[in-house]
């Protein structure tokens, strides 16, 4: 029996078009991601990771290829339901954090469940506050982003993946602006959040930052070396 | 916490740029209010002037006319049962329509014809204060009568009559002084003598008679026919009728004035409108990366769209309240500047109040349309990209 994975590339190929020029991004990349797996995808800047995140995550529609996700073809889901998908099982974090700037830190963490008129409920909001003690902010709750440091930000945006129990965090150099000690603790977070069984897909340009997930995938020049 | 959280806060983030806004969209606001205050005020005190230049109704007793002819010649038209209207009820029951407050004033008069010398002349009964009111382009040599035995005589029968001021005419065998020689006016004023209405109707023994009733109305914001309708409907017996031709000429200056107010409200509204539009616009640029991010957390284009429409409708709706207030008193000023201050003031209205914030929300929101569309189109790649 063919086992299912959580999420299946087949062939994707993106371009982007520069000054009537086009710029071959991702050329015929197939990789599979299973649930519970933590994998780093690593390469040189311009290499193609970042967009190949942004194309696993929904954000970027791939030229050609397929996308499927529990093996249902991600490019026949029609646009709310790419939605619901982006607000429940899936999350991203950037590497500049992406909170919005004049939401305090309880609100940017309840984000996801502000899309419409109906209030969010007070127990999303204790799930919200329990999330923000998990990652050691409790205490932050009504701070605006601006007086974070950037690993708070960070681990703000992790608490936002937490609260809406996303199956799959998807991660753009979540250290990247931090220095060791807080990219090693925002790893660590990431290590035990993997634990707990989520699928943790990461982009990172440092080696051994990479090698704490269970699998790397090379990319170079838009193809998978490794 | 809600989806207007996201556009309350983002509002509260920017004090001085929001404020800003507001300011000029408020300032458009108050210019409209005040400029519509102003008009109507101004409207209602030039057509209360207007009346004075003469009535636009005219009440008569209803009459039976016949056309007489025989042996193939027109003997001409014969006007039978003609009855006086009683002047008391008459006035009282004109003054107690439902439009009353439109009434501005009425004039009754009773016509007698005598004989002075060979010569035949109409004798007119009028109240004095009434007549003058809506009659004031009169002027005359000599004054005007201020005692029952005065009277007024027009140019045309002075002439006719070769009276002076001053001069004694007897009348129905009373002795009355000429006061005044009208200047002629080109009107049946010109051939007539004309006296205090009680008098004439003591004279001729028909106490509280009057022939006619001229009423002088304001017509602004109620069509003419309402108040004639009125009056019939408080006066069956009688003939009401409307002089067109006045009420047009006057409504074509009061219409003037306010269509004027209306197209200088517009050119505001579409350069206040046109600002909010232009400062989403920016907005939208600014705020690609807030867009990035909601997409990404799974708001669809609809929510976003909802953000920045939301955001220019509080605008709008706090503009409208502060426009509102300040506009009406801003129309006090105005109308103190323009010397109309007096005889009509402005009217605050809660209703109206509400009605202008919901309406410049509205004209806001229709003026983000575009500006908000544009975001909520942003791809969240794009919106990544400018990050």
């Amino acid at each position: 029996m063919k086992e299912i994975k959580m999420l299946s590339a087949h062939n994707i190929s993106k371009n982007y078009h520069t000054d009537g020029t086009i710029v071959p991004v991702l050329k015929d990349i197939s990789i599979d991601i299973s649930e519970g797996e933590f994998v780093s995808i690593v390469g040189r800047s311009g290499s193609g990771k970042t967009t190949l995140l942004n194309v696993l995550s929904t954000l970027v529609r791939p030229d050609s290829g397929e996308l499927r996700y529990q093996d249902e073809n991600l490019a026949l889901f029609p646009e709310k339901r790419l939605n619901r998908l982006r607000q429940s099982d899936f999350a991203v974090i950037f590497q500049f954090h992406h909170l919005l700037p004049y939401l305090s830190v309880l609100e940017n963490t309840l984000l996801p469940f502000m899309n419409s008129f109906k209030p969010v409920s007070k127990q999303r909001e204790q799930e919200a506050r329990a999330c923000l003690e998990r990652v050691g902010l409790a205490d932050k709750a009504d701070r605006l982003p601006g007086n974070l440091s950037g690993g708070e930000q960070q681990r703000v945006a992790i608490a936002r993946a937490l609260v809406k129990s996303s199956r799959v965090l998807f991660a753009d150099e979540p250290t990247g602006s931090l220095d060791k000690e807080t990219g090693r603790q925002i790893m660590d977070l990431l290590l035990e959040l993997h634990r707990e069984g989520l699928t943790v897909v990461m982009v990172t340009h440092e080696p051994s930052y990479a090698s704490l997930a269970e699998r790397t995938i090379g990319i170079e020049d838009g193809v998978v070396v490794q | 916490m809600n989806l207007f959280t996201i556009p309350l806060r983002n509002i509260r983030r920017r004090p001085s740029k929001t404020l800003l806004l507001l300011l000029v969209f408020s300032l458009g606001v108050m210019s409209i209010v005040a400029l519509y205050q102003v008009s109507l005020v101004v409207g209602y005190s030039l057509e209360k002037k207007l009346t004075t230049f003469g009535a636009n109704i005219v009440i008569s007793p209803a009459t039976e006319k016949l056309s007489v002819s025989y042996g193939g010649f027109h003997l001409g038209d014969m006007v039978f049962d003609v009855q006086d209207l009683p002047e008391a009820k008459t006035s009282q029951a004109i003054r107690s329509i439902e439009l009353q407050d439109r009434i501005s004033a009425v004039a009754p008069k009773l016509v007698s014809m005598t004989k002075i010398g060979e010569t035949s002349i109409a004798l007119v009964g009028v109240r004095w204060p009434e007549e003058r009111g809506i009659k004031s382009y009169w002027a005359a040599n000599g004054t005007f009568p201020e005692k029952p035995d005065e009277i007024l005589v027009g140019s045309e029968a002075a002439s006719k009559l070769g009276m002076q001021v001053g001069d004694v005419l007897n009348i129905y065998g009373k002795d009355f002084s000429v006061s005044g020689i009208l200047f002629e006016t080109g009107s049946d004023d010109d051939s007539v003598i004309l006296m205090e209405l009680g008098m004439l109707q003591t004279l001729i023994d028909r106490p509280d008679a009057t022939s006619f009733i001229e009423v002088a109305a304001l017509c602004a914001g109620c069509p003419i026919e309402d108040i004639v309708a009125q009056i019939s409907t408080k006066l069956p017996n009688t003939a009401v009728k409307a002089l067109q031709n006045v009420i047009n000429q006057r409504m074509t200056s009061v219409r003037f004035v306010q269509k004027l107010a209306l197209s200088i409200s517009l050119v505001i509204l579409i350069t206040a409108a046109a600002m909010v539009g232009l400062s989403m616009l920016s907005a939208v640029n600014e705020r690609k990366k807030d867009i990035g991010i909601l997409r990404s957390l799974g708001f669809g284009k609809s929510q976003v769209f909802l953000i920045f429409c939301l955001e220019a409708g509080l605008i709008g709706a706090l503009s409208g309240v502060i426009g509102y207030v300040a506009g009406f008193g801003a129309s006090f000023k105005a109308l103190e500047f323009l010397e109309m201050a007096e005889g009509a003031s402005p009217v605050f209205s809660v209703g109206h109040l509400f009605l202008a914030s919901a309406a410049f929300a509205l004209i806001t929101v229709i003026s983000a349309v575009y500006p908000a569309w544009k975001g909520a189109s942003v791809e969240p790649t794009t919106a990544l990209v400018a990050l």
